[in-house]
């Protein structure tokens, strides 16, 4: 078990350190979210639809698009130099590969997430330090299924020509319980309403999370097999 | 590893792309500590040997065990007692020749990764280009930390896949010393190659691989070393005329 988790761990750091160095994938996800928003802002007319309403899908649109280059760029990094086929060869368990790549994931899209959450409170004139708490969990089971899937996937459509294309075909019909999920729990946080009186969105949410991760560990053995 | 007879026992060994036979009935075996080299034209199947044996690919039929475990069934214990030197160096390009060794050295769940991942940069003759980011490194010195890469673990069995691809000679000197240190060191390893001096040179076993077969197997003592390259270079060069380039 020590080893299974030092392994998580070091592909993490790994991960981390090719972040620190590069800076390629964290500037990326953040210039292309702060776009979208911007792009929605200059497009929607505030003092006639209720910031609230729309708000949510905007925030969740520039986070998933953000998101998936990301996840593009995630499983790259390891067919570069053929690094996969060296991560194949340690006396690894594939889930800790999973795992280790999920949780790096996880970690890079919450950092732009909270790059992004003020600036969206700047724009759309809209109070969240008063619904933080609430919003934190919502935004982290809506990245974490999303991740969960997005890493499955990635290393599928790595050993793919069009990875770039088929990511995105292939993860957002999947994602779709996931992200009306957190759309609707984001939109009630914004309009007051406790996170007790929304159980079933954090329910439905949150088991789609525990099916992707439980459908990845039983998969990822035969999907990183060449 | 324990001591087990044959270090690499490979049976009727297939391996089928569509209607392209890769590998097609391989029969060998090597005791630990026996050094093969195999020879072959490109196309012969020689990679898809190695990716067979170090639990990379399935075979379509047939059996292989490695340090005493079947390829086929993935144990993270058979990864322990390999090292594979690919045609990709299977490195991060902007993590550094130490940061790389020490993430490999963490996932092979070492003791002490940096003190490892220092002596063996040391051995391979890197020491001074260690915290420099791999980007920035030659063929050669790529080739080299590679090597590093796949013995830092001290591998049982070496899997080598055209080592010597793209060297210089100092380089090519280097990586003959490492492998006999290594074989001295009763390593068992198997390697492909297209250099029919080192190739010869190093190994206890030598085989030729044609079209998935292997046309050859011996021990090196019972090889005239002129009448085997004349072999080689004949299955090149029927090997380029049926691709019909010619010579």
């Amino acid at each position: 078990m020590n080893l299974y988790l030092n392994q998580i761990a070091a592909i993490v750091w790994k991960d981390f350190v090719t972040e620190l160095k590069t800076r390629e994938l964290l500037s990326a996800m953040f210039i292309f979210a702060l776009l979208v928003i911007l792009i929605f802002i200059f497009s929607i007319n505030l003092s006639i639809v209720k910031a609230s309403e729309v708000g949510p899908g905007i925030l969740w649109v520039a986070f998933l698009f953000a998101g998936t280059i990301g996840l593009n760029r995630s499983f790259m990094l390891e067919k570069e130099n053929g690094c996969l086929m060296g991560l194949m060869l340690v006396p690894a368990d594939r889930t800790a590969i999973y795992f280790g790549k999920l949780i790096s994931n996880l970690i890079f899209l919450s950092i732009m997430e909270l790059f992004i959450l003020p600036l969206f409170m700047i724009f759309f004139n809209i109070d969240l330090l008063s619904h933080l708490g609430p919003l934190l969990v919502v935004v982290f089971l809506g990245t974490l299924g999303f991740c969960a899937l997005g890493t499955l996937l990635s290393s599928l459509s790595s050993n793919l020509k069009t990875r770039e294309i088929m990511l995105p075909i292939l993860l957002y019909p999947l994602l779709i319980p996931i992200v009306i999920g957190a759309v609707r729990m984001t939109g009630q946080i914004l309009d007051g309403i406790e996170l007790f009186d929304m159980m079933k969105w954090i329910g439905l949410t949150a088991s789609f999370d525990i099916i992707y991760i439980g459908v990845s560990i039983m998969t990822i053995d035969h999907i990183l097999e060449e | 590893m324990e001591s087990i007879e044959n270090a690499i026992e490979v049976r009727h060994l297939r391996k089928v792309f569509g209607t392209l036979k890769a590998v097609d009935g391989i029969d060998f075996e090597l005791k630990q500590g026996e050094f093969l080299t195999v020879f072959g034209p490109n196309g012969a199947g020689k990679t898809t040997l190695i990716k067979i044996l170090s639990g990379l690919t399935q075979p379509s039929s047939g059996t292989a065990r490695v340090a005493g475990f079947d390829v086929t069934e993935g144990h993270p214990e058979m990864r322990k007692e390999i090292g594979v030197i690919s045609h990709s160096t299977a490195l991060y390009a902007d993590l550094t020749s130490l940061e790389n060794l020490m993430f490999f050295a963490r996932m092979h769940g070492l003791e002490q990764p940096q003190e490892k991942a220092l002596k063996v940069i040391e051995e391979v003759g890197l020491s001074p280009r260690r915290n420099d980011r791999v980007r920035t490194f030659s063929r050669g010195m790529l080739q080299r930390l590679s090597i590093a890469r796949a013995v830092l673990h001290d591998p049982a069995i070496l899997f080598l896949d055209e080592p010597f691809t793209g060297l210089d000679l100092h380089a090519t000197n280097v990586l003959k010393e490492h492998l006999q240190r290594l074989h001295d060191r009763r390593r068992t390893i198997l390697m492909t190659t297209h250099d029919i001096s080192c190739g010869l040179e190093m190994c206890d076993k030598v085989a030729l691989q044609v079209q998935g077969k292997f046309a050859f197997l011996e021990n090196i003592s019972n090889v005239d070393k002129d009448r085997f390259e004349s072999m080689y270079f004949d299955a090149v060069r029927d090997k380029q005329f049926a691709m019909g380039i010619g010579l």
